[in-house]
């Protein structure tokens, strides 16, 4: 028995000391600056004792930690550490470690450097605060620790507050999440008012007893609460406008786990206050999920700014965990509990995984931003000879998110297919109908992923430097690299490893569908992964690498052979008879994603615009001004007339502010005569 | 049997001071100035700790007595003497320039009484004319209608203590109706009320005062200019 209370208390305690420490420094020392590392020293010893506590939590299957009564009435700090949570807390511990390791290096540059230790303060205040949105296990906690988190995110965000960009992303940011945390209000208290008690264990599998449309109404009411937090289609849109202007290890902790709390409060409510849903819930779930995949991927092909594009994949990403998510629930409607827990492990896995490989993208991305000072790919190029690390680390993450073998990414990608094409046998109906469709848009999804990361490794990496600060780059310092070589180890071991870690899953899926799924889906003593039963697919990530390593072997040998005899000439590349190939002759982002900003016209609805200036005739230009833009659909469509309506109404609702104050109080004095004349008739 | 020891005499001193006290709020209304408005709300506030004292006597309820006193102490001479150094003090014209003009404004007090009249008909009923309990149920219409008008003068003056007197005109109607319902309320409840009140009147009198520096007036529809 691991001691569970000891570590947890000890991690937040070492939250709570970074952020006391950061907080009593900003004010306290003028050389702060001096000491800022200190702080992510705190986040990572932090980091690590939670998760020796998720560890422990998994392994014993969920201890209730405390049940502190706070005083004010439907207020108990509860805490407690369940499968469901340990596996959260595991995520944000990995994610959270490499994240402070890489925060040691980064803390000295950009706007972060200006108050480093109050943005220590605010990173262990963020971190803490997850960690007890994951094991909060009581309504009203629940809901303090999410405000609490919302809020450190938002300071965060707005790190950089003297540019307007970070402003307005923070503002959307912190509009939506109030908005989000509202609909969650009433969602709460509809679940718990007939259950009596707002205790987590009090709500377990009562969902679904709810009397009338209520059960229903909750039930919606926190999967768009949620949704926003999560950041599905169309609630969406503070992600790409928040996560660039944050710091860029702000980013990743953002998306690596901090719409992972989305995810958890779906999968805490779905799977454990609901016991059962109708069919059109999980439909309406797996359709979320596929829409947020897809187009997700789709903006982020259009788009050249390196954060905004990871932006646009946490929500393709979040997308594929509500395919796994909706899959599951499906599955319990229809009586397969043995599918469901297939699904749902392949949604909580690729949480996981979308956690490690996400952050780590972004982390490159921030070392990248840090040694060019741009986000813009179109003026990066040639990185991978000036920063090979970097390129090393983003390149294993752009293949984990490609969900290409034999990375992490693969494996929950593939445990979703298996389940979504397990869907057409096992179900009826319209559902019977919508696995394969899904299946086929997820196969399009990972295919679109891969070609955004051929692009964004490719233009930002590889070739000619593109600008001046991109020839000048340097490579990042050390703590930096460690942060992302840590978690790129993560990425390959639980490719590698994916066999030895699935029975993790064994305790969620026991307490979700009383069944323990994840070791059934090894066989081969560890090696060979398979989707449960014999007629479905099976596959080995181990086996893959060792061919991989086989096969780059063969061309070696090839060589050894025949190779030396041959004769090599070493020329210049073609330039078409014109002298001189420069960099502006390279293939663009742009240009890169042209062919599907045409097949996907319809969606983009791209408007280009061509001027070409000349002075003796059109064939001899002397400059042309080129551009392209796509139409910001859902921003367009869905945001404008909801703002335009609202503002509407306040305009017509504002001369009853008159300012006077004899207006004001001719109202109250109307409507108490109004009141009494309604209570004498009545 | 005296008559100083009849519930009876004691019911109909009460209904003559509360119908005194009445008129007093509707010269209030019709009142243009100022001073004179000052003293009325002294003089009521006056027959205000006299019923008071009635109710506490009859219903040899001892703690009424304290608030009855504080009536008298607080309303009747502090404040009064207080809002008198004030208008002397800001040195403002003494005439009261309301926005409904006198003859409408009697006409809607008297309004006002009536549906005071109409509201309290209900519990006046409850209770019944014969009872003992009923002592000063004739009370509480007059609350109500000291209420609503006080009310209806803050709405139709201009001057920020034209508004402060309707306030505590206003408050006094509060009191007569927590005396005439319940025979006064708990004296810690009477305590904070006065206290609330004193404070009120002294944060409202720095107001006015300020009003009047930042403006060169007292007319608070001027207050208007401050909206976005």
């Amino acid at each position: 028995m691991w001691p569970l209370r000891e570590l947890y208390s000890a991690g937040l305690g070492a939250f709570a000391l970074g952020i006391a420490g950061g907080i009593a420094a900003h004010f306290g020392l003028r050389s702060a600056q001096r000491i800022s590392s200190l702080f992510s020293v705190f986040a990572l010893i932090g980091s690590l004792l939670e998760g020796a506590a998720a560890v422990g939590g998994l392994r014993s299957g969920g201890a209730i930690l405390w049940a502190v009564p706070s005083g004010v009435p439907y207020l108990t700090y509860v805490v407690r550490l369940d499968a469901l949570s340990s596996f959260f807390v595991l995520t944000l511990a990995l994610v959270g470690a490499g994240v402070a390791v890489y925060s040691a290096g980064y803390g000295k540059h950009g706007a972060a450097a200006k108050n480093p230790a109050l943005f220590g303060a605010l990173l262990n205040l963020l971190l803490a605060a997850i960690t007890l949105v994951f094991t909060a296990g009581d309504v009203m906690f629940f809901l303090i620790a999410w405000e609490a988190m919302v809020a450190a995110a938002y300071f965060l965000v707005v790190t950089d507050h003297e540019q307007a960009e970070s402003r307005n992303g923070g503002m959307l940011y912190i509009l939506m999440s109030r908005a989000g945390t509202g609909m969650l209000f009433v969602g709460f208290l509809l679940l718990a008012a007939p259950a009596g008690s707002t205790d987590f264990r009090a709500l377990h599998f009562t969902g679904q007893h709810l009397p009338g449309g209520f059960g229903s109404l909750a039930f919606l009411l926190l999967f768009l609460g949620f949704g926003v937090k999560a950041g599905i289609i169309p609630l969406h849109i503070w992600l790409p406008a928040a996560h660039p202007v944050a710091p860029s290890n702000i980013s990743a902790l953002m998306s690596g786990i901090m719409i992972k709390a989305g995810i958890y409060g779906m999968a805490r409510v779905f799977f454990d206050f609901y016991g059962a849903l109708p069919v059109w819930a999980g439909m309406i779930v797996l359709l979320v999920g596929v829409i947020s995949a897809l187009l997700g991927v789709l903006y982020a092909l259009m788009e050249h700014d390196l954060k905004r594009l990871l932006a646009y994949h946490s929500i393709e990403n979040i997308g594929i965990i509500l395919m796994g998510f909706g899959a599951a629930m499906l599955f319990r409607s229809y009586g397969h509990p043995d599918l469901a827990a297939l699904a749902l492990i392949a949604g909580l896995f690729h949480t996981l995984n979308h956690a490690i490989f996400k952050s780590l993208l972004f982390l490159g991305a921030g070392s990248v931003l840090h040694a060019t000072h741009t986000r813009n790919m179109e003026e990066m190029g040639g990185l991978i000879r000036r920063m090979p690390a970097t390129a090393l680390y983003f390149l294993i993450g752009a293949v984990a998110i490609s969900g290409l073998p034999p990375l992490n990414g693969f494996v929950s990608e593939w445990l979703t297919y298996q389940a979504l094409l397990g869907g057409f046998g096992a179900t009826t109906e319209i559902a019977r109908v919508a696995f394969p469709i899904a299946g086929a848009l997820l196969a399009l999804t990972a295919a679109l992923a891969a070609a955004c990361f051929v692009k964004a490794f490719g233009i930002a990496f590889l070739a000619l430097p593109r600008s001046a600060s991109a020839a000048q780059a340097r490579e990042t310092a050390p703590a930096m690299r460690a942060g992302m070589a840590m978690l790129a180890l993560c990425c390959v071991l639980l490719g590698l490893g994916a066999t030895w870690f699935l029975p993790v899953f064994d305790p969620i899926t026991n307490q979700a569908f009383g069944i323990a799924a994840g070791h059934r889906l090894v066989s081969g003593n560890g090696a060979i992964l398979s989707a449960g039963s014999a007629a479905s697919g099976t596959v080995s990530t181990l086996m893959l690498a060792v061919t991989l390593v086989a096969l780059s072997a063969l061309p070696l040998i090839i060589w050894l052979i025949w190779g030396r005899r041959g004769r090599s000439v070493t020329g210049p590349t073609w330039d078409c008879g014109l002298p001189g190939l420069t960099s502006e002759n390279e293939y663009t982002a742009t240009a890169f994603s042209k062919p599907l900003r045409m097949i996907f016209s319809v969606l983009f609805r791209p408007r280009r615009e061509i001027q070409a200036e000349y002075e003796i005739s059109p064939y001899y230009p002397k400059a042309i001004h080129f551009e392209s833009e796509i139409e910001p659909t859902f921003e367009k469509n869905v945001y404008e007339p909801l703002k335009d309506g609202i503002l509407r109404v306040a305009r017509r609702v504002r001369w009853i502010q008159a300012g006077s104050l004899h207006a004001y109080l001719a109202y109250i004095f109307v409507t108490l005569i109004l009141l009494l004349l309604f209570a004498v008739r009545g | 049997m005296y008559f100083w020891q009849d519930p009876q005499f004691g019911d109909r001193m009460i209904t003559l001071m509360a119908a005194f006290v009445l008129v007093l709020q509707i010269t209030m209304v019709a009142q243009r100035w100022l001073i004179t408005n000052i003293r009325a709300f002294a003089v009521q506030s006056l027959l205000l700790a006299g019923i008071a004292n009635t109710v506490a006597y009859f219903n040899h309820a001892p703690h009424i007595y304290a608030a009855a006193a504080l009536t008298l102490v607080l309303k009747a001479i502090l404040l009064p003497v207080f809002l008198r150094r004030l208008v002397a003090r800001i040195e403002i014209r003494q005439e009261i320039e309301p926005l409904v003009n006198v003859p409408l404004s009697v006409i809607i007090s008297g309004l006002l009484t009536m549906l005071a009249y109409v509201v309290a008909e209900p519990l006046r009923a409850a209770s019944g004319p014969g009872d003992s309990a009923a002592l000063g149920h004739n009370t509480l219409p007059v609350a109500i209608a000291l209420f609503l008008i006080g009310f209806f003068m803050m709405v139709s003056r201009r001057k920020a203590l034209t508004q402060v007197l309707a306030l505590l005109s206003l408050e006094n109607g509060l009191f007569l109706a927590a005396i005439s319902l319940t025979y006064g309320m708990p004296l810690i409840i009477e305590l904070g009320i006065f206290f609330d009140v004193l404070v009120a009147v002294m944060i409202l009198a720095i107001l006015v005062y300020r009003i009047r520096e930042t403006f060169d007036s007292m007319d608070v529809s001027r207050l208007s200019r401050l909206k976005g």
